[in-house]
């Protein structure tokens, strides 16, 4: 129990170390990270902590603005995605029959396109953008969650607390909002850490293949350019180990939260690591 | 007489299933006037609670439902799902079973019955609350003010019980029907509940859904014995009870445990392949053969007094 507790609030804690960065940047970082702030391709010293890329801009003010967008993507995303599976889900599992068939049968289809290379298409026809990304990855990331919550409202449906309020009078979308909802509650809170961590990667992954938003900066783009423009060849460590090191952190973290989350909600699993 | 309230006439209800379909309920005729108290009896699976949800329309939607429920002249199977909604609760209310599932444990038990009160009546939530506290007094729960703000958890089986009858009582319905209230019960909660019923049965029908007899002999004007689906017996309290006519009914009261505790022979049929001719011949001990032929009719043997048995045809 304890060592459970102690994962939550570390993990928790790390969490909230990047959310800090990512709120305070403007007053962390040292630069704009798009000025010319010195010489390009320095070496870490006491003005650039991790030196400048080819374009003069300062690393450290970047990988601090980086975090930015990297939780934004991952957070949106996840909230998009969380919320459409949770509505979606709670209508298909409470009402079943019709309804239930042709959302199911609809979302078969969609998951026989793989999810990455549909998100890679898509962007491209939306032209990238940190708002199209985060909302493309939530609509298309939320399928999962559908059936996910769907299968835990299946059994709630017929629960008989959920028949006695439906013998007073009460309509359908007042069932699933008062009594259907709560239940299913804390599985929507540790699907929407897992699903954050796992959105932030792809956003990585994004901003990696250059498909981030030109116009932020992002950890995925960050190592993009170090990669392509010399810091790889040249052995510049500083240029592209921190934004690989801050996404390792957190993606971990995130993780790690979203299994102590875990833990907590379901008993059965702490008595397995009895 | 009174006028009658709920009349329910060739009431047919069935489950598709992988075997066939479960014929749960099999031409049900009954007539309940208001303010009269009738008693459903049989086995467990013998059709009762089936009887009470249809009458509510609460049975899943692909349930075979055939026949009329008419309630103050509306027939509650064709009536749009929105009148529908307007009745439960209203005019016709349930007490389901299984009191320990029958609340939502996240919710404080004075919350939900404000619910149920201002699902009908546009009560703002403090004065349903206070209303939901008078509920809680009315069915004798002793500190109303402070279990209104408990959880069900915290609540024994017989306290759930006054719980779910305030929930079932909070718009006054014209017309109750309570699924076994007195299950799981020990014999002075039961009693308790009965008197409350006594109370509650005053001023409105109860269809009371039992196979307590001596709670059905203590509250009910009339009596029904449900059998495989369809009614062996029916009739007032005292002579079904009295002078049971069909040998089901007979069977059952000889099998109360101040009767002789003697168990009626064999088991309910399969309510998927049903006997040919009477549904009891194959455990009847007065069974001819006509009776594995024919299926017979509910029959007169008395004032207001049926039984479908061949013994009186």
């Amino acid at each position: 129990m304890s060592g459970n507790n102690l994962s939550f609030y570390l993990s928790f804690g790390v969490v909230l170390i990047y959310a800090a960065f990512a709120l305070f940047a403007p007053i962390i970082a040292p630069f704009d990270p798009f000025m010319i702030s010195g010489a390009p391709l320095a070496s870490p010293d006491a003005t650039h902590l991790l030196g400048t890329n080819d374009l003069a801009q300062d690393i450290f003010s970047r990988l601090i603005w980086g975090t930015r967008a990297t939780l934004f993507l991952g957070i949106v995303g996840a909230l998009i995605s969380v919320t459409l599976g949770t509505v979606i889900g709670i209508v298909s599992g409470y009402y079943g029959g019709m309804v239930d068939e042709i959302i199911m049968r609809f979302l078969d289809v969609v998951m026989t396109i793989p999810f990455f290379p549909l998100l890679l298409v898509l962007t491209i026809f939306f032209r990238p953008g940190i708002y199209t990304s985060a909302v493309l990855m939530g609509i298309l990331g939320s399928i999962q969650g559908v059936r996910i919550i769907r299968s835990q409202v299946l059994s709630l449906a017929v629960a008989d607390f959920v028949v006695a309020t439906k013998a007073l009078g009460a309509r359908g979308s007042y069932i699933m909002a008062r009594h259907i909802l709560p239940g299913i509650l804390p599985l929507v809170g540790v699907k929407f850490v897992f699903s954050a961590q796992h959105f932030m990667l792809i956003g990585i992954g994004l901003g990696f293949l250059g498909m981030g938003d030109p116009g932020v900066v992002d950890w995925g783009q960050m190592i993009n350019r170090a990669s392509q423009n010399g810091g790889v060849i040249l052995g510049l460590w500083w240029w592209l180990f921190p934004p690989g090191l801050a996404v390792t952190f957190l993606s971990l973290a995130l993780a790690w939260f979203g299994y102590a989350c875990e833990d907590r909600i379901n008993p059965r699993i702490q008595m397995m690591r009895v | 007489m009174e006028k009658v309230l709920l009349d329910v006439r060739g009431l047919k209800v069935g489950f598709p299933t992988m075997d066939g379909q479960v014929k749960a309920s099999d031409t049900v005729d009954l007539r309940i006037a208001s303010r009269e108290t009738l008693a459903l009896l049989g086995e467990t699976g013998s059709g009762k609670t089936v009887l009470g949800m249809a009458i509510l329309r609460l049975l899943q939607p692909n349930t075979i439902i055939e026949g009329e429920i008419r309630f103050l002249d509306r027939d509650l199977l064709t009536i749009p799902e929105k009148d529908m909604r307007k009745m439960r609760g209203k005019e016709i209310a349930i007490v389901l079973q299984n009191s320990g599932t029958s609340l939502n444990p996240v919710y404080t038990v004075g919350t939900q019955i404000a619910e149920a009160i201002s699902l009908h009546q546009g009560l703002k939530k403090p004065a349903a609350l206070s209303r939901a506290v008078e509920l809680l007094d009315a069915v004798r729960i002793p500190d109303p003010d402070r279990m209104a703000r408990e959880y069900p958890h915290q609540f024994s089986g017989g306290m759930r019980e006054r719980v779910l009858i305030a929930l079932a009582l909070a718009c006054n319905p014209s017309f109750l029907i309570a699924d076994e209230p007195t299950k799981g019960l020990d014999s002075v909660t039961r009693q308790q509940i009965l008197d409350l019923f006594r109370e509650i049965n005053q001023d409105r029908a109860v269809l009371f859904i039992t196979h307590d007899i001596d709670a059905a002999a203590a509250l009910a004007t009339r009596v029904a014995v449900m059998y495989a689906g369809e009614f062996a017996e029916i009739g007032p309290a005292a002579a079904v009870l009295g002078h049971p006519a069909h040998p089901y009914t007979r069977g059952l009261l000889a099998s109360l445990p101040e009767r002789g505790m003697r168990a009626i022979p064999g088991s309910a049929p399969s309510l998927i392949t049903l006997p040919e001719g009477c549904r009891f011949s194959p455990r009847c001990t007065s069974v001819s053969e006509r009776c594995t032929l024919e299926h017979p009719g509910l029959v007169r043997v008395g004032p207001g007094h049926y039984a479908r048995c061949m013994l009186y045809d």
